[in-house]
């Protein structure tokens, strides 16, 4: 009988056994799977107990902070946003009932306090878990300017400082109030026109002529052409078997490339993309950093890249055979870029060739104010060569003074800059650019202002928006 | 050391994790550093050291480990129930006092375990009875008709006394027809097969008390005294045929309930599906995985989970019965949940032990039914909150807010202990001094007869 007996004892243990793994499975192995699932009380609950940490703007304003509430005995937290309206895209909300997006989801590490150096009286549950502050490289003055220019069109505005990549201005219209996300989501939903996309860094528009200064940059950096290389304009020459014609059907006659930019003469650029080729023009293009997209610090895959995408928005590569670099050199041909990336190309010729990895979080503090992290400087990319950044910076400069940028002037003040009107699908319909940077002898601001469905041109609606905004970031630093 | 010096040395750890962790759960709750409830865990205390001392006095030599897992298990379990709902753990030591009571007085009335198998038949027919009563006056509570509610208001659950009562007549009944299973004289399609008149009134019992739990629309129960039954029939024979033979019936049967009835169809589709329905059916089990996948390896500690909403209604329903595993692992962890289980495979294992030192078949078997209902039970319902089969509701020994679980697992426990005393120390009744002197008189005479 003892035989028998030791025998239903070890299955009786086997099936204990089975208990042990299959409790391993949902507390450890499966945990963070189960733990991640949308309602899952516990996390929700988990999230109300965290004081998160504020995130703040260059300057200190608070644009995201957690107020305690006593609920029944119990310290509880809920976020607020002190500047509801201030970069809503870009600063993210963070609530039980829609999630976190954004900084507030990509920083959530940092500002759950989830950073191993939670004291002995968190671990004992008797204090709450206070996050890190998260500093933001935005400039609030510049950042509420892009907002009030904006207001009312759509559109978006990226600012750079081209020295070290940090965002000043990161703007899309039309915003919203991100105070209003926990209880009115469904309202903000129903909006006209997205207010939850940031426009600055997901969505991409065809560059227009503001993609005239990538291939200018080519165009000298091959060697093929000079600044003052002679072309002849007869009002339209004939690309891909299609006729491609001067906007407003201006016809310049004997030009120089300077005067090309100057004056943004398509059948131009348009000659120097078939000089060059998909090769040469392509690989330009990826050294400013097309195809690649930074993460500026937001989650991972919201910064969408630029470059030339199928009708399904797949990327294409940038030096494909075969393509018609024509209408690649005057920015058409399937191009989409975001401001993010133009602000990124003004930047790279501001900062001598280099483009300067963009980043958005300056350091984190924790509660005590000591530093837990802060940013180093990286090169994202080198677009070109000092010298030829230098000659385009002169040839874009131009614009500024004498051609279709001339609203971007700034009195006592160097600007370089670049206007862009691609027509859309629907005809006296553009999406107005400007690119562009200041002081151009020295650099402190890059800017990207797009504006979409408009009537008008880069020159009329975006320039002045890229000069207010240079100007307030100038003012700033003076 | 004697048994029961070693017995009270080892409650003192349970004591202690009494103490600690009823502090722990109040200091959470007040956010301060509090001593919990004293008194009361004293008082448990108390019960512990009385069934102590009634072990002393009347089974001295009776196995020393089964009291201090028990008690560890106990303070773990008050410690929970005190943690989700203090005026049910204050209810709960009152029951505690009555299995007390209950184990004291199994100790003085059945001196040795041996008497009971004169009265199997009896505890096979009041099993019947009781369940069938159940039907009669059974009350329904959360969809299955398993409780009689008492003139009092309490409500009791037959199918836990049942438990103990079906393990005393299958001992029994089986160590008298052990024989006769273990050599059968037919084959049935190559399976051997015992004369009807053997197996007859044991599957008449059986067969009945399981089609009257179906009928009561209770599924844990059914299973637990057919994992029992089993158990002790293989032990009895030694036949791993009649293992066979009860797990294909036990799948003919799991899969015409199945087919036959809605409500276990939906049962299963939860325990494979549980997130297609996580607001509906699948609430209860989805609830309790996402409470243990938040405590992870060590958990937040006790008093530190999300067990309690506002208003204090419990995250995961029946939380204070069915799931108070949950309630313990989604504070205690990985490691504390492990542990919890490391005690009752202990516990078992101390059960086996008694029944294979016991020198008769009747004790052995009466200990391995006892020990496998425990076991089985345990298993029974953590298995169906971590889905390694599906949900069914019975109660965790020693841990589940209820009067008759607790109640019959101390008598459980008493049985236990009776068994391992009689091993060591053989019953000799007390024969009255009379009586004796004429029992001597007569050898005296025989003698002088020679």
């Amino acid at each position: 009988m003892n035989r028998s007996i030791s025998r239903v004892f070890w299955v009786l243990s086997g099936g204990f056994v089975l208990l042990a793994f299959a409790l391993g499975y949902w507390q450890v192995i499966h945990a963070s799977a189960i733990n991640d699932r949308p309602g899952n009380p516990q996390a929700i609950q988990r999230m109300r107990l965290v004081a998160r940490g504020p995130i703040v703007a260059a300057d200190g304003t608070p644009l995201a902070v957690s107020v305690s509430n006593n609920v029944s005995g119990q310290v509880v937290y809920h976020r607020t946003y002190p500047n509801g309206t201030f970069a809503p895209q870009t600063v993210g909300y963070s609530n039980i009932t829609q999630g976190s997006t954004a900084l507030e989801l990509s920083q959530n590490g940092w500002l759950t306090g989830d950073y191993g150096a939670e004291s002995l009286l968190v671990r004992l549950g008797l204090r709450s878990k206070h996050g890190a502050a998260v500093h933001t490289t935005l400039i609030p003055a510049a950042q509420r300017i892009a907002t009030q220019m904006l207001a009312g069109q759509q559109g978006a505005v990226v600012a750079l400082d081209p020295r070290t990549g940090a965002v000043q201005v990161m703007a899309s219209s039309p915003g919203y109030d991100l105070n209003k996300v926990d209880q009115h989501f469904a309202s903000i939903l129903t909006q006209p026109n997205s207010p939850l996309v940031n426009r600055a860094v997901q969505q991409g528009y065809p560059p227009g002529s503001t993609f005239k200064v990538v291939t200018a940059t080519a165009a000298l950096q091959t060697g093929l052409f000079t600044p003052t290389s002679m072309f002849n304009d007869t009002g339209s020459i004939i690309a891909s078997g299609q006729p491609l014609r001067n906007f407003a059907g201006e016809k310049f006659g004997p030009n120089t490339l300077t005067f090309a930019l100057t004056h943004s003469i398509n059948t131009t650029f348009a000659k120097v993309g078939l000089a060059l080729g998909a090769e040469r023009l392509g690989s330009t293009m990826d050294a400013f950093g097309f195809g690649r997209a930074p993460s500026v610090d937001l989650p991972a895959g919201m910064v969408v890249p630029s470059g030339r995408k199928d009708p399904k928005l797949n990327l294409l590569p940038s030096n494909q055979a075969g393509e018609d670099t024509a209408r690649i050199g005057i920015g058409q041909e399937q191009l989409l870029v975001t401001p993010l990336q133009n602000a990124m190309v003004a930047a790279a010729i501001a900062d001598h060739g280099t483009i300067m990895t963009p980043y958005l979080v300056q350091r984190v503090t924790d509660t005590g104010g000591s530093v837990l992290m802060t940013h180093h400087d990286t090169v994202f990319s080198t677009a070109t060569t000092p010298a030829v950044a230098a000659e385009v910076t002169t040839m874009m400069r131009d614009v500024v003074q004498e051609g279709t940028g001339t609203a971007a002037a700034l009195s006592g003040l160097d600007v370089a800059g670049k206007t862009g009107t691609a027509e859309t699908s629907r005809t006296g319909i553009n999406d107005a650019w400007f690119i562009g940077f200041a002081p151009s002898s020295a650099p402190t601001v890059a800017v990207a202002v797009v504006i979409e469905n408009t009537a008008s041109q880069g020159g009329v609606v975006a320039a002045p928006i890229a000069r207010a905004i240079m100007q307030a970031i100038i003012a700033r630093s003076n | 050391m004697s048994p029961r010096t070693r017995e009270l040395g080892l409650l003192l750890p349970a004591a202690v994790v009494g103490l600690l962790g009823a502090a722990s759960v109040a200091s959470a709750q007040s956010r301060s550093l509090e001593a919990g409830p004293v008194a009361v865990i004293g008082v448990i205390a108390g019960l512990f050291v009385l069934m102590h001392i009634a072990l002393r006095l009347r089974a001295p030599q009776a196995d020393a480990y089964l009291l201090p897992i028990v008690g560890m298990i106990t303070a773990l379990g008050m410690v929970t129930l005190y943690r989700i709902n203090p005026v049910l753990a204050r209810e709960q030591v009152l029951w505690l006092g009555v299995a007390t009571a209950v184990f004291i007085g199994v100790l003085i009335f059945i001196p040795d375990h041996h008497i009971l198998e004169q009265y199997r038949y009896l505890f096979g027919i009041s099993a019947v009875a009781l369940l069938m009563a159940t039907v009669v006056f059974g009350t329904n509570i959360s969809g299955a008709k398993l409780w009689i509610r008492l003139p009092g208001g309490q409500t009791i659950q037959p199918s836990e006394l049942t438990k103990v009562l079906l393990v005393i007549f299958l001992a029994g009944y089986l160590r008298d027809k052990r024989e006769l299973l273990a050599i059968p004289t037919r084959r049935l399609a190559g399976i051997p097969v015992p004369p009807i008149a053997v197996l007859g009134p044991m599957l008449l019992v059986m067969g009945t008390c399981l089609s009257v739990l179906g009928l009561l629309n209770d599924f844990g129960t059914p299973l637990l005294y057919f994992g029992v039954f089993v158990a002790m029939l293989y032990v009895a024979s030694g036949r791993g045929a009649y293992v066979v033979a009860g797990l294909g019936l036990f799948v003919v049967g799991a899969v015409g309930v199945w087919a036959v009835i809605p409500h276990v169809q939906t049962r299963v589709d939860t325990w494979l599906h549980p997130f297609s329905d996580a607001q509906g059916q699948g609430y209860q089990i989805v609830q309790s995985i996402y409470a243990l996948a938040n405590a992870g390896m060590i958990g937040p500690g006790w008093g530190q989970g999300y067990l309690l909403a506002t208003g204090g209604n419990y995250v995961v329903p029946v939380l204070d019965t069915d799931f108070i595993f949950t309630a313990y692992a989604a504070e205690l962890g990985l490691l504390g949940a492990v542990a919890l289980l490391c005690l009752f495979i202990v516990l078992v294992a101390r059960g086996f032990t008694i029944a294979a030192q016991a020198p008769d078949g009747f004790s052995k078997l009466l200990a391995v039914g006892l020990a496998t209902t425990l076991g089985i039970q345990a298993f029974v319902i953590v298995g169906g909150i971590v889905r390694v089969i599906p949900l069914t509701g019975v109660t965790l020994p020693f841990m589940s807010y209820g009067g008759s679980s607790v109640v019959t697992n101390f008598a459980i426990i008493a049985l236990l202990a009776v068994t391992s005393h009689r091993t060591r120390v053989p019953y000799r009744p007390r024969v009255p001094r009379r009586v004796r002197a004429e029992a001597e008189r007569a050898l005296a005479m025989e003698g002088a007869g020679e």
